[in-house]
């Protein structure tokens, strides 16, 4: 378990480096792929959704600190990230949803909802609704998808010459 | 009882931390703008802005002849508008001297690269490589070539964080070039800046110049802002709807500058007593 939880932690730091990076280079008008969310959605399919709320609020946390600087909002989405993913968390099925394309199209459900719940917090101020549903829940949702794709893909080639 | 409340949390554990954790989150976003979270976000800026400014460095490295040809061209252009802009300022001089205005006051730019952006949850900050150790403090405006970028926000020694105009809690004093009528330029949509608090009495029409006011405490007044494309007079609303382009191309700003920008003392020390007045 141990050696499974340092490996969980090295992960959680390389997303959030790898998502300061994204940030800075890989942004289609402001919109990057939200990673966080990704790990958040991975740990909840392997340990359970008690264990993806608690990490995905301290990987949030984390994330707010050192990349988005509005501290708390990356905590909430990791939050509802591993609450949502958690209820297609099965014991014997860990594999399964964590490796193949049940990873993608949960992580696309996550996304979509997590971003939803984003809309009052970010819609604040002069911002209208429907500006915010399309640039942020629809690109955002869609971009990180494809990353969650890029993994499953990269993953699904590894474990056959395993 | 006990056995009850045990069997309870037993079944319910996952909801009520689930929400314990949502309702610690919604706290933390609601302290953002409190000292002893900013005190964090400096923490963070300190710890990542060393590593970005490090990436930034080996990519400026292998992208440094295209830089150069860039930098060539735009040399030219600057020779031939410095050119123009000597003859204008000659021709300003005499007629300030003829009209015996005062001299526009300047204030000192420290130069900054941007090292990091983020965009999240509607909040648009950029990261400078200069800070307290450059005499870049809190509330200092920062301005690019074409206009204003925004205010900063946060600072460690040798990095500031700078809340640009598109974020959704930038306020910014404005009026327009050619009325004079003032407002608040805030966030908008899709990209675009939106000015609030403008009277429908006003002719204000797409094309028109909104620069910062003399109204504001943290900026100087006549930087520019944007360029008006939509003024629409909504039914029952006693403002008008105006939407702003923004001068400055957030996405794409590679250096910016720090004003060093403070208001008349004497103009402070009379507001002030004026408020002790009042109370």
């Amino acid at each position: 378990m141990t050696k499974r939880l340092l490996g969980y932690i090295a992960l959680s730091i390389a997303a959030i480096l790898l998502q300061k990076f994204l940030d800075n280079y890989a942004s289609v008008d402001s919109i990057s792929p939200q990673l966080i969310i990704l790990v958040a959605v991975y740990l909840s399919l392997r340990e359970g959704q008690l264990f993806g709320m608690g990490s995905g609020f301290l990987i949030g946390f984390l994330n707010d600190l050192l990349v988005t600087h509005f501290i708390g909002y990356s905590s909430l989405m990791g939050v509802i990230a591993g609450f949502v993913a958690g209820f297609f968390f099965k014991e014997s099925d860990v594999e399964l949803a964590a490796k193949n394309f049940n990873f993608a199209w949960i992580s696309a459900i996550t996304l979509a909802v997590t971003q939803l719940a984003a809309l009052p917090i970010i819609a604040s101020g002069e911002l209208n609704y429907f500006y915010v549903f399309l640039k942020f829940t629809v690109g955002t949702t869609v971009y990180t998808t494809v990353f969650a794709m890029i993994v499953v893909f990269v993953n699904g080639r590894k474990s056959r010459y395993v | 009882m006990y056995k009850w409340l045990a069997e309870f949390f037993g079944l319910a554990k996952n909801y009520i931390i689930f929400a314990l954790l949502i309702s610690l989150s919604l706290f933390l976003i609601s302290t953002n703008n409190n000292s002893h979270t900013r005190g964090l976000q400096v923490v963070g800026l300190v710890t990542t802005s060393y590593l970005e400014a490090g990436v930034n460095g080996v990519l400026a490295y292998f992208s440094l002849p295209s830089e150069v040809k860039k930098l060539q061209l735009e040399n030219a252009r600057l020779i031939d508008r410095i050119a123009r802009i000597r003859g204008a300022m000659e021709e300003n001089r005499q007629l300030r001297e003829m009209l015996n205005l005062r001299q526009q006051s300047s204030y000192p730019l420290v130069p900054g690269d941007v090292v990091g952006r983020s965009a999240e949850g509607g909040r648009y900050f950029i990261t400078l490589d200069i800070g307290e150790r450059n005499g870049v403090g809190v509330g200092d405006p920062v301005v690019s070539g074409t206009g204003l970028v925004g205010i900063v926000s946060a600072v460690s020694e040798d990095f500031s964080l700078v809340r640009t105009l598109l974020d959704v809690d930038s306020r910014v004093a404005a009026k327009f070039v050619n009325t004079s009528a003032d407002g608040l330029v805030v966030s908008g949509s899709f990209g675009e800046l939106a000015m609030k608090n403008v009277s429908r009495r006003y002719p204000v029409q797409p094309g028109d110049i909104v620069e910062t006011s003399s109204l504001s405490t943290l900026v100087p007044p006549g930087i520019p802002i944007g360029m008006v494309t939509e003024a629409k007079n909504e039914p029952g609303d006693i403002f008008k709807k105006i939407d702003i382009q923004p001068a400055v191309d957030y996405t794409a700003i590679t250096t910016a500058f720090v004003m060093k920008y403070s208001r008349p003392a004497e103009a402070v020390a009379l507001e002030k007593e004026q408020l002790k007045k009042t109370r």
